[in-house]
């Protein structure tokens, strides 16, 4: 299933956004709302550093670094990663092809330095928790509404801003949550808070959006914090190094970048 | 004169550091290794201290890697050595690496088919890390890049056998002989010549419905086969002296591998075919006690995840084509390789792994559990055991050496 460019860990908001004002009088469904936030225009390349800084309970911090590359070949996206930090995972490479056929599962590969080989990996494990975060990989993919029954909760202010509060929940019932919930502000598209529960219906963690950035247009999340309540551990991510649309050569995203790396 | 000399070299020497501090990376580990022998008098089987240093730089055209690492014992000599020391050339379509280096090929994992070129270290038998089991070899190898597939090219030019424990070791393996046999190893060395050298090539596909590799090598076989001379009394028809003779031979092989995905689980296979390998035999007709036969190895495996658990399992097959009853090996040998790893507690800081070889031919076995965990970055603390049984085969003969053991790594 395809990851659109303004996921993974960021958000990215189209500034030109026109619609907000065409819609503005006609009473929107859940699932239209969300269908705004997942069609949101995004760009066709970007280059960022990753920093993940894992906080657990008692407060130490452990910091993983990445340097990430990310381009839209039109019916697959390709997005490589090179682990810089810590030291014993650095020159660790992932590579994904993710497709917009929703029929067909992405395509991932980690190259793992100790072993000098490129590895096929199953992208089934979706529910596993990336480089020991908060995010899971599911977190950090696109979800497609068409996945969820969605709802208006209410409407309500966060940051001064007027949000729709939309609760999700999956039509597959193995989905690893029972429910999402949702703050989408009102008329551009981009969620700012959202709350994850459990299997068991239990309240689990939340995304809250901390930063955002204007680059060539589009509005940039730099920064997201997922809080686990259940583990009371934090992840923060930062984007940092940002370039959009510079002209990512195609052979960046082959398994001979994966060995060579940086 | 001298005086110039010197002062050039040390001129050189600051050019290239100023050059290249920029660039260059200095990584590595140090890690502290000790095991005990499950037996009565719980003997150490290894205390080891290892400095493990990587130096490299890499530019859009140009890079290089050394990679020196020192192993120091208790009980014996340190071991000072380089694992790798090669330049890499970058060009638009194909690359070229020079020097000492690891080569590794296939999608088997902890079994040696296509994977043919670095030679083994078996001086702490299978137990090492992978990265120190393989040996660098002097090599030229040239990637020639096609879209997502790849031509590999590799030349080795100085042959360099597989590494078998000391005498003494308690991993060394004593050949079975009726009487006490002389060794000569005058044809054991291979003499380094272009008309010695071995060369390999490679073809792999790289794609979304399946990655693949086709390979071919004309090699020397890593593992010498010892050739026996008898004499025996005319009268008595007994055998009255024995010379073993360690010999590496010509060995040509052919075989791919591939893996795909077939829904949430990953399907890896490899099969190589190899032509003319020695083997020892009992053969009284056989002048040096070997015979020549073609030989099949392959393995069939799968990768999954259940509850968070991943496995991964391999069926291993080697197979002597033309058998006969005299040869000392089996005609069939099956292997199965058996791996379910976990991450547990915030921030995936302890690890759980349990990773086993079963031998279904001589009912023989390894399982080796493992317990890590991540004191903060960069630093692991390993607990873990090896556990053989059986009788006899590969796993079985170590049956005596079962023990556990502690790894204390700083990776920097």
């Amino acid at each position: 299933m395809k990851m659109k460019l303004r996921n993974f860990i960021i958000l990215i908001i189209a500034v030109t956004f026109v619609s907000g004002g065409l819609f503005a009088q006609k009473k929107l469904t859940g699932l239209e709302i969300m269908k705004k936030v997942y069609n949101r225009p995004s760009p066709k390349e970007m280059e960022a550093k990753l920093t993940m800084t894992l906080i657990s309970s008692s407060g130490s911090k452990r910091v993983r670094t990445i340097k990430q590359f990310i381009k839209d070949f039109g019916k697959v996206e390709k997005k490589i990663m090179f682990f810089l930090a810590p030291a014993d995972v650095r020159n660790t490479s992932f590579m994904n092809w993710s497709y917009d056929d929703p029929n067909k599962d992405d395509d991932q590969w980690i190259y793992l330095p100790a072993l000098k080989k490129v590895k096929r990996i199953s992208s089934d494990s979706k529910g596993d928790y990336f480089m020991g975060s908060d995010f899971t990989y599911d977190d950090l993919g696109d979800r497609n509404p068409e996945e969820d029954n969605h709802k208006i909760l209410r409407m309500e202010k966060v940051n001064g801003l007027d949000c729709y509060v939309i609760e999700s929940t999956p039509k597959d019932e193995d989905y690893m949550y029972s429910k999402t919930i949702t703050w989408v502000v009102k008329d551009r598209w981009y969620g700012v808070k959202k709350d994850f529960y459990d299997e068991d219906g239990e309240y689990l963690k939340t995304l809250t959006l901390k930063k955002a950035e204007n680059i060539k247009g589009y509005w940039i999340i730099v920064t997201v914090e997922m809080f686990n309540k259940q583990k009371n551990h934090k992840t923060i991510m930062h984007l940092s190094d940002i370039k959009i649309d510079t002209g990512i050569p195609s052979r960046m995203f082959t398994e001979r970048m994966m060995k060579r790396g940086l | 004169m001298k005086k110039r000399f010197f002062t050039l070299i040390i001129s050189l020497i600051l050019i290239i550091w100023f050059g290249f501090a920029d660039g260059l990376q200095i990584t590595g580990y140090v890690r502290n290794y000790d095991g005990v022998l499950l037996n009565d008098d719980m003997d150490f089987s290894i205390v080891q201290n290892t400095l493990d240093l990587n130096f490299s730089m890499q530019t859009s055209k140009v890079g290089f890697k050394v990679n020196p690492y020192i192993y120091q014992y208790s009980d014996k000599t340190t071991v000072f050595d380089v694992r790798e020391a090669y330049l890499d050339l970058f060009f638009n379509s194909f690359d070229l690496r020079i020097g000492k280096q690891q080569i590794i090929w296939g999608k088997a994992d902890g079994v040696f088919i296509t994977d043919i070129i670095s030679p083994k270290d078996l001086t702490e038998f299978l137990l090492r890390d992978f990265e120190e089991i393989r040996m660098g070899v002097t090599a030229v190898k040239f990637d020639y890049y096609i879209g997502d597939n790849t031509f590999e090219l590799v030349w080795v030019p100085v042959f360099s056998a597989t590494k078998f424990p000391e005498q003494g070791s308690i991993w060394a393996v004593t050949p079975q002989f009726p009487i006490q046999p002389q060794f000569d190893f005058s044809r054991k060395d291979i003499k380094p010549s272009i008309k010695n050298s071995e060369i390999f090539a490679k073809y792999s596909v790289f794609s979304s419905a399946i990655d693949f590799e086709i390979m071919g090598g004309y090699t020397w076989d890593a593992d010498p086969v010892i050739h026996t001379l008898k004499q025996i009394d005319p009268f008595t028809h007994q055998l009255l002296s024995l010379t073993a003779i360690p010999e590496h031979h010509r060995l040509t092989v052919a075989g791919g591998s591939f893996s795909t995905t077939l829904g949430p689980v990953v399907i890896r296979g490899e099969g190589a075919y190899y032509w003319g390998k020695y083997f020892q035999s009992e053969d009284p007709m056989l002048k040096e006690g070997v015979v020549e036969k073609d030989y099949l190895n392959y393995l069939l495996g799968a990768d999954f995840t259940i509850k968070g658990i991943k496995f991964s399992t391999q069926f291993i097959q080697q197979y002597i084509l033309d058998y006969d009853n005299f040869i000392v090996n089996n005609e069939v040998n099956n292997l199965m390789t058996f791996l379910a790893r976990k991450d547990l507690l915030s921030g995936d800081t302890l690890h759980l792994e349990l990773f086993s070889y079963f031998g279904l031919t001589d009912e023989d076995g390894l399982i080796r559990p493992k317990i890590s965990y991540d004191i903060t970055d960069g630093v692991n603390i390993l607990l873990g055991a090896n556990i053989f049984f059986g009788d006899k085969g590969m796993f079985g003969r170590f049956n005596k050496n079962d023990m556990v053991y502690v790894k204390i790594k700083y990776s920097f």
